[in-house]
């Protein structure tokens, strides 16, 4: 397959500290890429890196197959929209959209038919005669992608460009970004620390932590086969739940582990070894946990009831929070004493320093 | 019902804290524009009342060759200052801007130093730099143009002197006016306009210079109005000579009044200077306006 973006053992060091460790990626060419992770963990500088607006301090940037290491940003063949929109406030919704095309010398015509089509795409034709400052926040995130589109550059980035949008607006956008992927189909690298952009517009998702690659694959396989702790806490929302236990015997594709708060035994499938005495970490996902007399105690806190779906906030006995996921339940539950088990399919182990036990 | 009374107590207050304000203003300057006013149609001398004689002062200007020197002398200090002063001070901006770490702070603080000196010590500071006999510039002019000149003594040199002395004494100002106007532009228009296939010299006709622009209308306007009431320096460095080429309209105010003891004819002078500095100060800063509309 062809890559539209690959990273080779690319490293990033603002003086003594570095922010990118060795990282290396490939982005097929017309995917969807999507960086998350937590802030501060070296997205947006990665995404930089790409542009061409930090240097690298070490590995090569390929796009398209060419190495583009020491090209400058414009020679890229990449456009970015920046989350505070980046617009320039003296010039109109046009001029703004034409700024490259005019630097590059295109013809008046040409100009004239490039920024009609991404205004017609974007629907931004009746605001093209207005100042960036008569637009709502979300007319000007479209105009700032329609600044990327009339370039027609092989790979889009995106640095949260959503955040500065209000919820409802948010998730028009994101439908929109999905959209117009489909529509030019060129590579989009997209940034965000919302698991959930993540989790809807992304091919592939790349889940960074303090500027190491955690995991990379598609939004479903990270969902349910996180290689370790911290790519399966990051994804899902609400959250996996963690125990905290003891492997306390197994064999023949089964893993016994006594939690350490409450001292109930679940078993968990696993094909590895184990050894008896080890400390775990079980990983259960909401949606999972099933009540049952005889499981883990634990008491309801809170119910968030959204009709459909209902989240139980509850308890453990040192008073950790666990959240488990009902539908149709029509029970009022607060105040009651559960029980929670799942099936040893649905349960995950970690070790000690958070990696996934298979 | 409480409404018209409520809106009356708001006035009132609003009112008495403003007329302090109000007062001192009347008391400092409406009151003596208008007695400037009437004593410019008056032949009254600098000390008691005179008679009224109607507009004979300013007919009398139109035939006064030394106010018309003084007046192009005023408009050649313009042009000697404004736009240099201007460009300078941009130029400096674009450079500390580009510093980093303690430097930034430091070399700003090189250039902002003479504009907190008081114009006495400037003066003095640049009569002993060139001065004839023991002035370390002397050397330098000698260098260059072949001899020793006595710059405050020479018909040609006054102006321009007077000039660069002014510059010196009030750019550090105007850099840091740049330099906050700099400071606003935000990182990422740079970035986006690099991406955008912008030269660095493209970047700042395309984006510096446009979003700049209130700032450079601001520190022009500023200046003119400063550069029209040019007088401490001159009075200074070189009284108004040699033979009237570097006397200006306020010094001509200060000789009518102080020393010829004519305060109608003064009041005159200075209510000419008065008009201009409005009507071309407004007229410039309007400009300045439509500039930025394009
Ligand atoms: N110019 C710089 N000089 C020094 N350190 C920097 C610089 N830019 C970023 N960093 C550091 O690099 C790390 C990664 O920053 P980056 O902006 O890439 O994070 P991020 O993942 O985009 O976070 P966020 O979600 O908050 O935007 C941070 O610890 C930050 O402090
Ligand atoms: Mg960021």
């Amino acid at each position: 397959m062809a890559m539209g973006v690959s990273l080779k053992n690319v490293k990033k060091s603002f003086g003594a500290v570095d922010v990118i460790h060795d990282v290396s990626i490939e982005i097929p060419k017309g995917d969807f890429a999507v960086f998350v992770g937590p802030s501060g963990c070296g997205k947006s500088t990665l995404l930089r890196m790409i542009a061409g607006l930090e240097e690298t301090s070490g590995g090569r940037i390929e796009i398209d197959g060419k190495d583009v290491t020491d090209e400058e940003p414009a020679d890229r063949g990449v456009a970015m929209v920046f989350q505070n929109y980046a617009l320039y406030p003296h010039l109109t919704v046009y001029d703004n959209m034409a700024f490259s095309l005019r630097l590059a010398k295109a013809k008046k015509e040409e100009i004239r038919e490039k920024v009609a089509e991404a205004a017609r795409i974007l629907q931004l034709t009746e605001h093209l005669a207005k100042r960036p400052a008569k637009l709502s926040g979300g007319q000007r995130q479209r105009v700032a992608i329609g600044r990327a589109i009339v370039r027609q550059p092989s790979v889009f980035l995106f640095d949260e460009p959503l955040s500065n949008l209000d919820a409802e607006l948010r998730v028009q956008m994101r439908l929109e970004l999905a959209r117009l992927h489909r529509q030019i189909g060129a590579t989009m690298i997209y940034v965000t620390h919302d698991q959930v952009e993540a989790m809807t517009l992304a091919d592939d998702i790349f889940v960074l932590k303090d500027g190491w690659v955690q995991q990379a694959g598609s939004p479903l396989k990270l969902y349910d086969d996180p290689d370790n702790r911290f790519v399966g806490g990051f994804i899902g929302s609400p959250a996996m739940n963690f125990f905290a236990g003891e492997v306390s015997g197994g064999g023949g594709g089964r893993m016994e582990v006594r939690t350490e708060v409450g001292g109930k035994v679940f078993t968990a499938a696993r094909r590895g070894e184990v050894s008896s005495g080890q400390k775990v970490t079980l990983g259960i996902r909401p949606e999972h946990l099933k009540l049952s007399e005889e499981g883990l105690r634990a008491k309801v806190d809170m119910v968030e009831q959204l009709g459909g779906v209902s989240y139980l906030h509850v308890k453990l006995e040192d008073g950790s929070n666990v959240v488990v996921e009902r539908h149709g339940l029509r029970e009022a539950l607060e105040g009651q004493t559960v029980g929670l088990a799942a099936d040893p399919d649905d349960i995950l182990v970690f070790d000690q320093e958070g990696r996934r036990l298979r | 019902m409480a409404r018209p009374n409520k809106t009356l107590r708001r006035n009132l207050i609003a009112l008495s804290l403003v007329a302090p304000f109000t007062l001192t203003f009347l008391l400092v300057f409406a009151w003596p524009t208008f007695k400037v006013i009437q004593l410019s149609l008056t032949d009254a001398p600098l000390i008691g009342d005179g008679t009224w004689v109607g507009l004979q002062n300013y007919r009398e200007l139109l035939d006064d060759r030394i106010f018309w020197v003084a007046l192009k002398n005023n408009g050649y200090f313009l042009v000697l200052t404004i736009v240099p002063t201007t460009v300078l001070a941009l130029l400096i901006a674009l450079a500390v801007n580009r510093l980093r770490g303690w430097m930034q702070p430091f070399i700003l603080a090189i250039f902002f130093l003479p504009y907190i000196l008081p114009v006495s010590v400037v003066t003095l500071v640049w009569q002993w730099m060139l001065d004839f006999q023991f002035g370390v510039l002397q050397p330098m002019i000698e260098a260059i143009f072949g001899k020793r000149t006595a710059v405050f003594r020479d018909p040609t040199w006054v102006m321009p002197v007077i000039a660069l002395v002014t510059i010196w004494w009030t750019n550090g100002f105007n850099v840091l006016l740049f330099l906050a106007g700099l400071r606003n532009i935000p990182t990422e228009l740079y970035e986006a306009a690099a991406l955008d296939g912008a030269t660095p010299r493209q970047r700042f006709w395309r984006v510096t210079w446009p979003l700049l622009w209130p700032v450079t209308a601001l520190v022009l306007t500023l200046q003119l109005i400063l550069q029209l009431k040019l007088f401490d320096q001159v009075y200074l460095l070189s009284q108004g000579g040699p033979f009237n080429t570097s006397q200006v309209l306020l010094l001509l105010v200060y000789n009518e009044a102080f020393q010829q003891n004519n305060g109608g004819y003064a009041s005159a002078i200075a209510m000419v200077l008065f008009v201009i500095i409005l009507v071309v100060s407004v007229m410039q800063f309007q400009l300045l306006r439509i500039g930025r509309h394009r």
